[in-house]
C-alpha cells in the first residue's frame, strides 16, 4: 500500500482523471472530496461489504416460505392476465 | 453439460443457457458461470445457481412483483462488462435473503440488484449509490405505514 501524508487542502491525482482532495479534519474524521468521471463508481467500504454479507446470508437459503410466495404472486397479478396492465 | 447441484441434483444445462458474471457475485468472486432455474412450483422465485460449485445459489425475484416503480441506472463500466448495446434487452432481478430461522421474514436487497443482458448472456451485480435498504422486508410491502417517505426507487442517473 502506497502511504501519503496530506495536510488539509492537499489531494492526490489517480491515473488521469481521478483526484481526491482532503478537505477537513476533525476529530478523527476526514472529509475527502473525489472528483471523479461518472463512469468510475465511488462507494464507501461499508456498501461494498454490506452487499457482501447480505450476499453470503442469501447462500445460505435452505428452507423457501412457498405459500407467502404463491400470495405475492397472487397480489401483484401475475399470472393472471386481467390484472396485467 | 452436466452439472452437480446439492439442492436438485444433477442438471444438464445446455450451453445457451449458461449466465456469465465476469465480476462474479459480490463475496464469490472465484464463480462466475450461473443457470437461472425455475422453482418447480407456482411460486415466482427463482434460483440462479453456480455451475462451479454445488452449493451457491440464490433465491431471486422480479422486482416488478414487489416494488413496480424499482428502477436502475446503469453507468458507462456496467454497460461494457454487459457487453451492452442499443436494443438489448436488460432485465433485473432481485436477491432474496431467507433467514432459516425464521424463513417468511424474507428480505430483498435492493441495493445490490443483479442485472443481466439477454443477449450476450453477461450479468452484474450493481452497487447502487442511493441510499436504499439492502434488507427490504418482502412480505411487508403491503402495509402502509404513516411517516415513511414514498417507496419510490429511482437510482440516479451516473
Amino acid at each position: 500500500m502506497l502511504v501519503l501524508t496530506r495536510r488539509r487542502g492537499e489531494g492526490v491525482t489517480i491515473g488521469p482523471n481521478v483526484r481526491i482532495v482532503v478537505l477537513g479534519i476533525k476529530g478523527g474524521q476526514v472529509r475527502l472530496g473525489i472528483e471523479a468521471p461518472s463512469n468510475v463508481e465511488v462507494h464507501r467500504d461499508e456498501v461494498h461489504a454490506r452487499i457482501q454479507e447480505e450476499n453470503r446470508m442469501a447462500a445460505g437459503t435452505g428452507a423457501i416460505p412457498l405459500e407467502a410466495f404463491r400470495q405475492l404472486s397472487q397480489r401483484s397479478g401475475v399470472g393472471d392476465p386481467r390484472r396485467r396492465r | 453439460m452436466k452439472c452437480r447441484t446439492t439442492r436438485f441434483g444433477t442438471l444438464d444445462i445446455a450451453e445457451e443457457a449458461l449466465l456469465t458474471f465476469p465480476s462474479g457475485i459480490l463475496g464469490f468472486a472465484e464463480w462466475t458461470r450461473y443457470v437461472l432455474l425455475d422453482h418447480d412450483t407456482e411460486a415466482p422465485i427463482k434460483w440462479l445457481q453456480c455451475v462451479e460449485n454445488p452449493e451457491l445459489a440464490f433465491v431471486v425475484l422480479d422486482p416488478v412483483l414487489f416494488k413496480p416503480d424499482y428502477q436502475v441506472a446503469l453507468g458507462e463500466d456496467a454497460l461494457a462488462e454487459l457487453e451492452s448495446r442499443e436494443g438489448d434487452d436488460l432485465s433485473v432481478v432481485i436477491i432474496l435473503t431467507i433467514p432459516s430461522e425464521d424463513p417468511t421474514r424474507v428480505t430483498a436487497n435492493l441495493r445490490g440488484p443483479l442485472v443481466m443482458n439477454h443477449r450476450t448472456r453477461r450479468c452484474k451485480q450493481l452497487v447502487l449509490s442511493d441510499d436504499i435498504p439492502t434488507r427490504h422486508p418482502l412480505f411487508d410491502t403491503a402495509v402502509s405505514r404513516p411517516g415513511t417517505p414514498a417507496t419510490s426507487l429511482q437510482a440516479t442517473a451516473c
